[in-house]
């Protein structure tokens, strides 16, 4: 079957091309049936996306040697499903993914503009067609995954730490906000071509974005959390450039829906966004890259190739067109509105932005240092850990209170005695909390503290924006159905604060111990005494493995076994690989983990070196991703209201032409 | 191979009717010309976003007002203008139909303020509500008008 997804995908790099080539010169002379028959190449490109996406699983599934991919990536004893999930394992499946998901999202996008932004859409297939052009290239000329050769006897196997469940969702979700950010940078450089600087791109493509960015958050949450109990280091976030890859169009992003909230309301940041949208799209091309390019070493880079000339060079030509797009419509995109306050709410939007794409850029800055001082010192300088956690305490603290204030500050122009008002509760309630850490010795870390105070302003501030609102509007149900977005964003606030109270108390408040036990030795660990039992050896699926029992108490009573140990894999990609797995308690009473790892063993003396951690409220970092989704779900459900206040704008006009 | 081959043809040849379709349906148009916004409908649509985004900031002034965000002093001095703002661009619109010939429905009135209890009514105002076609983005509903002194004569009334 690898000649029909050959084909399939050729066919795919000429309907993608005739997109481009096509949907251009309809667009520029005018031409509607080119247009048409453009848009329907999309289309179509999407299907035979489809059929070469599932020759590939296919392929997989029936762990078919003659397919070199295959055979580099999954081997007999690999579970099922690992071995379909071995469609992103490698890098031309995740090549092949990108494209399934940017043509799919394409073709959907495209069709439902249709209704509210007709005139646009021929504008837009041809930016589309571009993009979609650069990754079938790369599927046909460059890295295909349909080489065949004579089938081996078994394939070489997965990478170890890639056989998890997490590895099921978090590649596909990443990806999906990844190519996600295409939608509204097609959108918003179709409107800038076309002169159609009016809000159309932003209604068209506002739930795109939304669920992008929902998705790459998702995503890399559920990353972190592979990494957290796969890796086996004790952390989720290592500030890996793979992981800064995706961080960083996810912070573009969420700079864009607040400062878009602006454009929509006041007529303001026009240039902003265009700009904003660029950055989070040529950001998340610099993730693909770096993580299919191998050009850093990174925990990540499972696939690597020489693919960086070609994306660097796409890279650098989307911002030049872009940028100089941008330039050429600068006249259509002022704004004939300005800032009436620096107390307001627009203002606080403005702050936002700045600290977002000041941390994004800094964090871009660390993650290209390495390639920066490969090609001027021949030889690379990493940055580590102190360099981002600088940037994330000066920057994301003040985001984090900007967070609490945000709500509270009027638009256009707050009074002080207004601002004193709203202010009251949220302040009380951080200075209350401030004072209780301090009072019980959690002032230790001033990160810490101040993470935690602001977390209480802004706790304070959101439940004091609902209770005010309920008020006003008598319901809670009523407020939150009149405005979704807000009260939807409200609750993403609320994931995000979760999430910074679960990082902070993780790693301003962790212990580490680390002790070689023989059996029947015992260690102490915050209030935890760990007693190394026994050593055993099992076979699982694939693996060989090996675990320490650990029996675990607390003031004399048993709390639980924990088994941390290594599994040996006879077949991996490079010869037999061993990794940590880890085994870990949740702890009820404080929400956080007791995380073991068996750093070293030896089997002949029984002897293992055992690093512990204890990790208070780690586990609010996973829950506020349920919370993250909801609240988006909330943001993103469709208003019935909103849907024909919009359809009668957009109606008027068609009826006009009619 | 063969068989791959003969579904490879068979998806090629799907793919060119799906994309030769416009032309194959309408060989012989009496227009080829794509849909494009006239000036006068960008004008229109500018006109259109200007009245959505008054209306908008005044739902959300009334809002914040009844929410505690905005001061009594504060609204009083603020309302009029903005309604004066709202009423400009719904009046620009309707100005814009008109000499089209085009109309839009009416369907809400901006709220006046209500004066508190006690207090003397106001003169009634000018009759020249100003009509609201749909319900802007924020609110669905118009929200209860806050009960603050009326200071004189406002916005749609001046």
């Amino acid at each position: 079957m690898a000649p029909l997804g050959r084909a399939a995908l050729l066919l795919t790099f000429g309907l993608v091309l005739y997109a481009l080539v096509a949907g251009a010169i309809g667009a520029r002379q005018r031409r509607r049936r080119l247009a048409l028959s453009a848009r329907n190449a999309l289309y179509a490109a999407f299907g035979t996306t489809v059929v070469a996406a599932l020759v590939l699983l296919a392929a997989l599934a029936r762990r078919d040697f003659s397919f070199a991919y295959v055979a580099e990536h999954t081997n007999r004893d690999l579970a099922g499903g690992y071995a379909l999930s071995a469609f992103w394992g490698g890098q031309e499946g995740s090549l092949l993914l990108w494209l399934l998901i940017l043509t799919g999202y394409a073709s959907v996008a495209v069709w439902l503009a249709g209704r509210t932004a007709k005139e646009l859409v021929p504008w837009v297939v041809p930016v589309f067609g571009a993009v979609a052009t650069f990754f079938a290239f790369m599927l046909v000329f460059v890295s295909s995954p349909f080489h065949t050769q004579p089938a081996p006897a078994d394939g070489a196997g997965m990478v170890p730490s890639l056989q998890n469940p997490y590895m099921l969702a978090h590649p596909p979700l990443l990806y999906l906000g990844y190519v996600g950010l295409t939608v509204p940078f097609a959108f918003a450089m179709g409107a800038l071509l076309s002169k159609q600087t009016d809000e159309r791109w932003i209604v068209v493509t506002r739930r795109w974005t939304l669920a992008a960015w929902t998705f790459l958050g998702v995503g890399q949450l559920l990353g972190a959390h592979w990494a957290y109990v796969e890796i086996g280091w004790g952390g989720y976030y290592a500030w890996d450039p793979v992981e800064n890859a995706a961080l960083m169009p996810w912070l573009a992003a969420t700079a864009f829906l607040h400062s878009v909230m602006m454009q929509e309301k006041r007529g303001m940041l026009k240039v902003w966004n265009a700009i904003l949208v660029s950055l989070a799209f040529c950001l998340s091309i610099f993730g693909t890259f770096l993580t299919r390019s191998g050009v850093i070493n990174s925990i990540h880079s499972f696939a690597q190739s020489p693919l960086g000339g070609w994306f660097l060079g796409f890279i650098v030509v989307t911002v030049v067109v872009s940028a100089a797009l941008i330039r050429l419509r600068l006249p259509l995109l002022r704004s004939r509105t300005t800032l009436e306050s620096l107390v307001s709410r627009e203002a606080t939007f403005l702050y936002n932005n700045l600290l977002l794409v000041a941390f994004c850029l800094t964090i871009l800055w660390g993650t290209m240092w390495p390639i920066l001082t490969q090609a001027v010192r021949a030889e690379p300088s990493t940055i580590s850990k102190p360099y981002y956690n600088f940037f994330l305490h000066s920057f994301g603290l003040p985001l984090l209170l900007l967070m609490g204030i945000g709500p509270l500050v009027a638009w256009r122009r707050a009074s002080l005695r207004a601002v004193g008002r709203t202010f009251l509760v949220p302040f009380a309630a951080a200075v209350a909390t401030g004072g209780a850490l301090l009072a019980v010795g959690l002032g230790s870390s001033l990160p810490g503290l101040l993470a935690y105070t602001f977390s209480a302003f802004v706790a304070a501030s959101i439940v004091y924006e609902f209770v005010r609102g309920t008020r006003a509007t008598g319901s809670l149900m009523r407020l939150v159905a009149r405005n979704r977005r807000r009260y939807g964003g409200y609750l993403v606030h609320a994931a995000v604060l979760m999430l910074a109270i679960g990082v902070a108390g993780s790693s301003a408040y962790q212990t580490v111990r680390e002790r070689g036990l023989k059996p029947g030795q015992s260690m102490e660990v915050a209030g935890y005494t760990l007693t190394y039992e026994s050593l055993g050896t099992r076979d699982v699926r694939n693996a060989q493995a090996i675990r320490a029992v650990v029996d675990v108490s607390r003031n004399g009573s048993h709390v639980t076994t924990l088994t941390p140990g290594k599994n040996t894999y006879p077949v991996a990609p490079g010869g037999p690989q061993t990794s940590n797995e880890v085994s870990i308690y949740h702890d009820p009473r404080n929400l956080g983990d007791l995380f073991t790892i068996a750093d070293q063993i030896d089997a002949k003396s029984g002897t293992v070196f055992l690093k512990v951690l204890v990790k208070p409220l780690v586990n609010l970092i996973w829950a506020a991703g349920f919370l993250f989704v909801f609240g988006a779900l909330v943001a993103m459900w469709p208003d019935a209201v909103e849907q024909r206040r919009l359809a009668q704008r957009y109606a008027a006009a068609a009826a006009a032409r009619a | 191979m063969t068989a791959a081959l003969v579904l490879a043809a068979v998806l090629a040849v799907v793919a060119a009717m799906l994309v030769a379709r416009p032309f194959l349906r309408d060989p012989e148009p009496a227009s080829d010309r794509l849909d494009e916004l006239t000036e006068r409908e960008r004008r229109r649509l500018e006109l259109a976003e200007e009245r959505d985004r008054a209306l908008a900031a005044l739902k959300e002034l009334e809002f914040d007002h009844r929410t505690g965000k905005v001061a009594d002093e504060h609204y009083r001095e603020t309302v009029g203008p903005m309604r004066v703002r709202a009423a400009e661009a719904l009046r620009a619109l309707e100005r814009f139909d008109a000499a089209a010939g085009g109309d839009e429905p009416r369907m809400v009135e901006i709220p006046d303020p209500l004066p508190p209890p006690g207090e003397p009514k106001p003169p009634d105002p000018v009759p020249d509500p100003v009509p609201e076609p749909y319900p802007p983005p924020d609110e669905a509903d118009p929200p209860e008008p806050a009960r603050v002194p009326e200071p004189g004569p406002l916005g749609v009334e001046t």
